[in-house]
């Protein structure tokens, strides 16, 4: 008899029921309250499990467990990789510019373009694309990221992968393509709107319109995380 | 009721979504005060993680299958769930009551209500974890696998059993951990 209920009701989940039996359960469940709840409960159980055992719920686990450690051993800079010498060959390079342009203004583009990691795929199942895309970007090959952005968009077009195809155009100086969309995220109800702002007053930054860029700085709320990147930004621009 | 949805909301949205930025604005703007208040009433950097993993993870799943809706700062609600899963665990290892020293800031009501919902969806959720465990290797088995996997076809491929045999089981382990979880002292007292 348990056999029979339990089956019915997981018939009746997956809408695999004919229409009287689903009516005769309905008017069953109404007339009897222990029946509903059982019903109530394998509900509820169905939904726990699916959720306890669901490729999201690991994929979240993972990511939370990725960023935690990000921010555990406190690497402050997300940039991939730190080459010393690199980073000696750079300073002497910004020094002889440095020299021979001491009177124009400070603001360059080149110091604001840390772009965060992005940490999105780390699933066992996501689509290949999406993963030479990140690999592309997080080594900030953005041509190669582009082009498999290109391919995961047309698929899966989420504010998320739209905001780092976003940065990689401003990256390949396509400015107005990057404008477009981070015009939408900076409007749209999603979390990226105050950073697309941010990379939209970078991207005129970058074409030397400080006029514009401090403009839009201007209206980026104080709460924004990297609100003290927009106080550096707007002195060195004014 | 009706209650109004805080602008904080867009966290919940954020973890349910699984958006990295989101996260690591949270690991930015609220974790820190959390490894704090930890680090200052005994415990240290390790288990401030954990208490924060382990808080944002029940939010992330009260958010996907109980559509949490936020009335208030998600700065007050975060805090509090972690401050009172520590102390919960002080009390747990140390078996002492603990004098909690209470900062007197959240007092608002919406707030506690919002986590005292998420508690008790949480010993819910411990529930259903134990009694799964108790549940037959057999059991556990099908019911994992159904759920990882897309069809039921496939959950019997996988299994080797026939696809009629693979839905009769899985409904009669449902069923049967739904009859464990109805029968634990547990259950009664969260049904009150």
């Amino acid at each position: 008899m348990q056999e029979e209920i339990y089956q019915s009701f997981e018939n009746y989940f997956n809408n695999e029921m004919i229409l009287e039996d689903k009516i005769a359960l309905e008017s069953q469940l109404e007339k009897d309250a222990d029946l509903k709840q059982k019903f109530d409960l394998y509900k509820e159980t169905s939904v726990l499990l699916a959720q306890k055992f669901s490729v999201e719920t690991k994929s979240f686990k993972e990511n939370l467990k990725n960023i935690a450690k990000e921010n555990n051993s406190k690497k402050k800079s997300k940039i991939v990789a730190f080459k010393p010498w690199y980073f000696m060959v750079a300073a002497s390079i910004t020094l002889f510019f440095g020299l021979l342009y001491i009177n124009q203004p400070i603001a360059k583009y080149d110091d604001y373009n840390q772009h965060q990691n992005m940490n999105m795929v780390e699933r066992g199942d996501v689509i290949k694309s999406l993963k030479l895309a990140q690999d592309a970007f997080n080594s900030k090959k953005y041509k190669e990221a582009i082009k498999y952005f290109e391919v995961v968009l047309k698929q899966n077009p989420t504010p998320e992968i739209r905001y780092f195809y976003a940065i990689s155009l401003l990256e390949d100086n396509r400015f107005v393509d990057s404008e477009i969309l981070l015009n939408e995220l900076s409007t749209g109800k999603t979390s990226f709107n105050n950073s697309a702002t941010w990379y939209l007053a970078l991207s005129k930054l970058k074409q030397q319109k400080p006029e514009e860029c401090k403009k839009i700085l201007k209206t980026i709320p104080t709460d924004y995380e990297d609100y003290d990147q927009v106080l550096k930004l707007l002195k060195e621009v004014d | 009721m009706a209650t109004t949805i805080h602008v904080d909301q867009l966290y919940i949205n954020g973890l349910a979504e699984n958006n990295s930025s989101v996260i690591e604005t949270i690991y930015k703007k609220f974790v820190p005060k959390v490894i704090h208040y930890i680090k200052n009433n005994s415990g240290d950097e390790d288990r401030a993680q954990d208490i924060v993993q382990e808080t944002l993870i029940t939010i992330y799943n009260q958010a996907k299958t109980k559509d949490l809706k936020l009335s208030c700062p998600f700065d007050a609600y975060f805090f509090l769930l972690c401050k009172r899963r520590w102390l919960n665990e002080i009390k747990k290892t140390s078996g002492k009551e603990v004098t909690i020293v209470d900062d007197n800031v959240y007092k608002d009501e919406s707030t506690l209500e919002l986590i005292h919902q998420t508690e008790i969806f949480e010993e819910k959720q411990s529930l259903f974890d134990r009694m799964f465990q108790k549940l037959g290797e057999k059991c556990q088995e099908i019911l994992k696998t159904s759920f990882e996997t897309k069809t039921m076809e496939e959950v019997a491929e996988k299994l080797n059993i026939t696809y009629a045999y693979a839905r009769k089981k899985k409904s009669l382990c449902t069923g049967e951990l739904t009859e464990m979880i109805q029968e634990s002292n547990q259950y009664k007292l969260l049904k009150k």
